[in-house]
């Protein structure tokens, strides 16, 4: 087989153009200043690169990571360690790594790493976010010490998503559980639990010029209040998670820049084992029953837009516009749902949500809100994070507020939030049993051709709607907050907003 | 003396041991399983094989009763266990956190203490005039507002809106001692404001008390200086209520200021306490409360012998 027998992107002739400039030694590197200070919404739970540890975990591991695959600003597919890849029609993944891609220790990144770091994510018993997936890589080969080709068990099609992930970075072999070493722009320096992270340009890093910073101060500011007020005092150059109450404040700033996109989501998620939401009725009915724009102007102060179906951006090439309304706020047709499902007079019920979060609680009022209108008596459960996480993945909920971003842009990125097959989640519906929704999700998977995916989540989407897996309920704006000195950084389109601190490779401090 | 000493740390070893085993129980029957929160902090499933292997390697599928047993042996050897989250020992958390949360704990009552007691003597040996009511009343409005609300408003004011002080964050004294300074004046003073009204109230009354004694009125009547009064016979009694309640307060402190460590991101100890809990992470919480309880007993003796040291009394009834 050869590269040359690739039927889809093979060896991203266009971004080899654009990116001509990798190829050779690091020496060409600029001398990198100013140290900017980033503050955190949290410190990451976890530096485990494999594992998903949450967003401020995510913008951590991108200034020390890279994978085979990233993003790009416009949100489109390029090549990191991997300067050239491609599948073929066997459906084989090839990947050829940089000549000049090295760890922060100046070894440079070889196939055996690739491998290492598959099999690592694969092994049983794993916390690797990608498991799942990774385990479906049935055979992995390196002809030479820079080339890898995967097999896998059956046609992958969304690898290049995959292998993009922030929660998916190459680390070398033989890391540990932590892998703090990577072949990012950046390594750690020095770290204190709970407070700051700080980093350093990597003298190796193989894109010459970059990083532009001598290094990075990343600091925790879990209250969102100081984390604003920090932005506005001069103490940190850029601040992720923008509270939304602060959006205005800092958009009318004239020495500060707001970024914000809208691609994170809230829904609602159900537990099959509990009637009446079993029923595919009543979910559909509570789907109704909720005005949306309330929950975007009481949890995100307007900022943000209504969400009546899969969260499918209208920008993406797989969204259906046909069911852009189809949970719409219909009070009446929610009653009529409820009666068909043999509850005219409605019910009594727990909404599962945090107090820990305000839009969690907010989404959870209004939900209760304008539950009680077509007559179901909704009680709020309300724990702390670690609770309301714990409940959900034992399923103590009858229905319960999520909030989260896809993946990816793709409609597979959403894969982990409607298949019922996988295991129980806090983030999804538990109990339900939707084996249409799994077989679609896995066709689509497995099929290359994007019109014939198109069709299948087409498809995929109507019986969604029919069934709701998850009942959408807004997409939220997320923004970045940064003073006027800051250059470069830029918040990634729609659901790859988390991928945001690929950007911090190109930013800069004047 | 001595014998009443070796009881009171006889107690207070008892109070510490009670609060650790409380807290230790406590944390064990409230909901939240450290092992799945460390692999669930993403919205991915934790892979329950996963959660079953960690839960193994931190030693939580052991009965409780092993584990609690487990604990105390470890401190009979001088050993508060190690993070359930980065596998740290705690006591080394400890040690680099407590004296942040000392050092704000400190110089809010030095500041509290520099102007509690000359403006409460001046309210009291004033009683009614302007001074008087102007104390009493900030007392009233800075014991009524939760800290919290006076942290934010300083932050408003000094940081986003006069820019003359930094929001908050911490630079160690050693890196950058002038920024340290800087950063601990507005999370001092707001540990210090309520304190401050806690200590011009108590001064005021216990000064005012004293003055209406009969040895009072007997010094006055022999035609001693007012001011040597207050300083040779009021303040050396009236003082004794204000250290006791001074040192409570301190102890209080301790646990207290994780409102203001949260506020303006200070690394101290009671703001790692709320993190500890978030994550369950039990050896930490019961290493931290075991600290900050031992630290209060050990507050409330020193107030002890600074009462006797001030009115012998106090060492008689002893």
């Amino acid at each position: 087989m050869s590269l040359d027998l690739t039927r889809r992107r093979f060896m991203a002739g266009a971004a080899a153009a654009g990116t001509i400039g990798f190829i050779g030694a690091p020496t060409a590197r600029a001398q990198a200043t100013g140290i900017l200070t980033f503050g955190l919404s949290s410190y990451p739970p976890s530096f485990a690169a494999l594992q998903n540890a949450g967003t401020a975990a995510g913008t951590v591991k991108l200034m020390i990571h890279r994978g085979l695959l990233s993003y790009d600003n416009a949100g489109q597919i390029r090549g990191e360690l991997a300067e050239d890849w491609g599948v073929d029609e066997s459906g084989v993944w090839t990947f050829k790594l940089r000549d000049n891609a090295v760890w922060h220790d100046g070894r440079p990144v070889t196939a055996a790493d690739v491998k290492y770091t598959i099999e690592t994510g694969a092994a049983e018993g794993s916390s690797a976010a990608y498991t799942t997936s990774l385990q479906l890589i049935e055979k992995i080969e390196m002809p030479d010490a820079k080339t890898v080709k995967l097999t896998f068990s059956e046609p992958f099609a969304t690898a290049e998503t995959l292998f993009a992930h922030y929660n998916m970075p190459i680390i070398p072999e033989g890391s540990d559980e932590e892998a703090l070493v990577g072949a990012g722009p950046f390594k750690i320096d020095s770290r204190e639990r709970g407070v700051s992270v700080d980093l350093v340009a990597s003298d190796n890093y193989y894109k010459p010029g970059l990083p532009k910073l001598a290094g990075i101060k990343a600091v925790a500011y879990a209250d969102e209040n100081l984390r604003v007020a920090a932005l506005e005092a001069g103490d940190v150059d850029l601040i992720e998670y923008v509270p939304w109450p602060a959006m205005g404040s800092i958009d009318d700033n004239p020495s500060l820049t707001l970024d914000v996109v809208e691609g994170p989501f809230m829904y609602l998620t159900f537990n099959g084992a509990r009637k009446p939401f079993d029923n595919p009725l009543v979910r559909r009915a509570i789907a109704h029953a909720v005005k949306r724009e309330d929950v975007v102007d009481a949890a995100f102060f307007g900022r943000g837009a209504g969400l009546a179906h899969l969260p499918i951006s209208d920008a993406s090439p797989f969204y259906n516009p046909q069911y852009a309304d189809a949970w719409a706020y219909d009070p009446e047709k929610a009653k009529a749902l409820l009666a068909e499902a043999g509850h005219p007079d409605g019910f009594d019920c727990t909404l599962l949500s945090t107090a820990q979060y305000g839009m969690h609680t907010s989404t959870a009022e209004i939900t209760q809100a304008y539950l009680s209108m077509i007559g179901i008596n909704v009680t709020l459960d309300l724990p702390d994070w670690a609770t309301r996480v714990q409940k959900g993945n034992a399923g103590e909920y009858d229905f319960a507020v999520m909030g989260t971003s896809a993946d990816s842009n793709d409609p597979d990125g959403i894969a982990r939030l409607i298949d019922p097959a996988l295991p129980p989640s806090f983030a999804r519906s538990i109990n339900l049993d939707i084996p249409q929704i799994t077989a679609l999700l896995t066709e689509g998977r497995s099929t290359f051709d994007t019109e014939a995916r198109k069709v299948i989540y087409e498809k995929l989407e109507g019986i969604a709607i029919d069934e709701v897996p998850l009942a959408g309920l807004c997409w939220r704006a997320q923004g970045y907050g940064m003073s006027d000195k800051v250059s470069g950084f830029k918040n990634l389109p729609g659901q790859l907003t988390f991928y945001s601190g690929l950007t911090l490779e190109e930013t800069a401090l004047s | 003396m001595l014998a009443y000493v070796a009881q009171r740390i006889a107690v207070a070893v008892l109070m510490v041991w009670l609060v650790a085993t409380i807290v230790f129980l406590l944390l064990h029957i409230v909901p939240g399983d450290p092992a799945e929160l460390l692999l669930s902090t993403g919205s991915t499933a934790p892979d329950p094989a996963a959660v079953a292997a960690l839960r193994e390697k931190l030693g939580l599928n052991a009965p409780i009763y092993v584990q609690y047993w487990d604990y105390l042996t470890g401190l009979a050897r001088g050993h508060l266990g190690n993070s359930l989250q980065d596998g740290t020992p705690v006591a080394e958390q400890v040690a680099l956190r407590l004296p942040r949360t000392l050092e704000l704990i400190v110089t809010a009552a030095l500041v509290a203490t520099a102007i509690g007691i000359p403006v409460g003597i001046r309210a009291a040996t004033h009683a009614g005039g302007i001074t008087d009511r102007l104390a009493s009343g900030a007392a009233a409005v800075a014991l009524s507002t939760p800290v919290f609300v006076i942290g934010t408003l300083a932050i408003l004011l000094f940081a986003q809106t006069l820019k003359i002080a930094p929001a908050g964050g911490y630079v160690a004294f050693a890196d950058n001692p002038v920024r340290h300074l800087g950063l601990l004046i507005l999370p001092a003073l707001t540990v210090a404001t309520p304190l401050t009204a806690v200590i011009v109230r108590m001064t005021r009354s216990a000064v005012l008390e004293v003055l209406e004694r009969d040895f009072v009125r007997a010094v006055r009547a022999r035609g001693v200086a007012p001011r040597r009064i207050l300083s040779r016979h009021v303040l050396r009694s009236a003082l004794v209520p204000v250290v006791t309640v001074t040192g409570l307060e301190l102890g209080t402190l301790l646990g207290g200021t994780v409102l203001v460590e949260f506020v303006y991101n200070w690394p101290g100890l009671s703001g790692f306490l709320v993190r500890a809990v978030d994550a369950r992470d039990y050896p930490e919480v019961v290493g931290i409360v075991l600290t900050i309880s031992a630290l209060f007993v050990l507050i409330n003796l020193v107030v002890d012998l600074l009462n006797a040291m001030l009115d012998p009394k106090v060492r008689l009834s002893a």
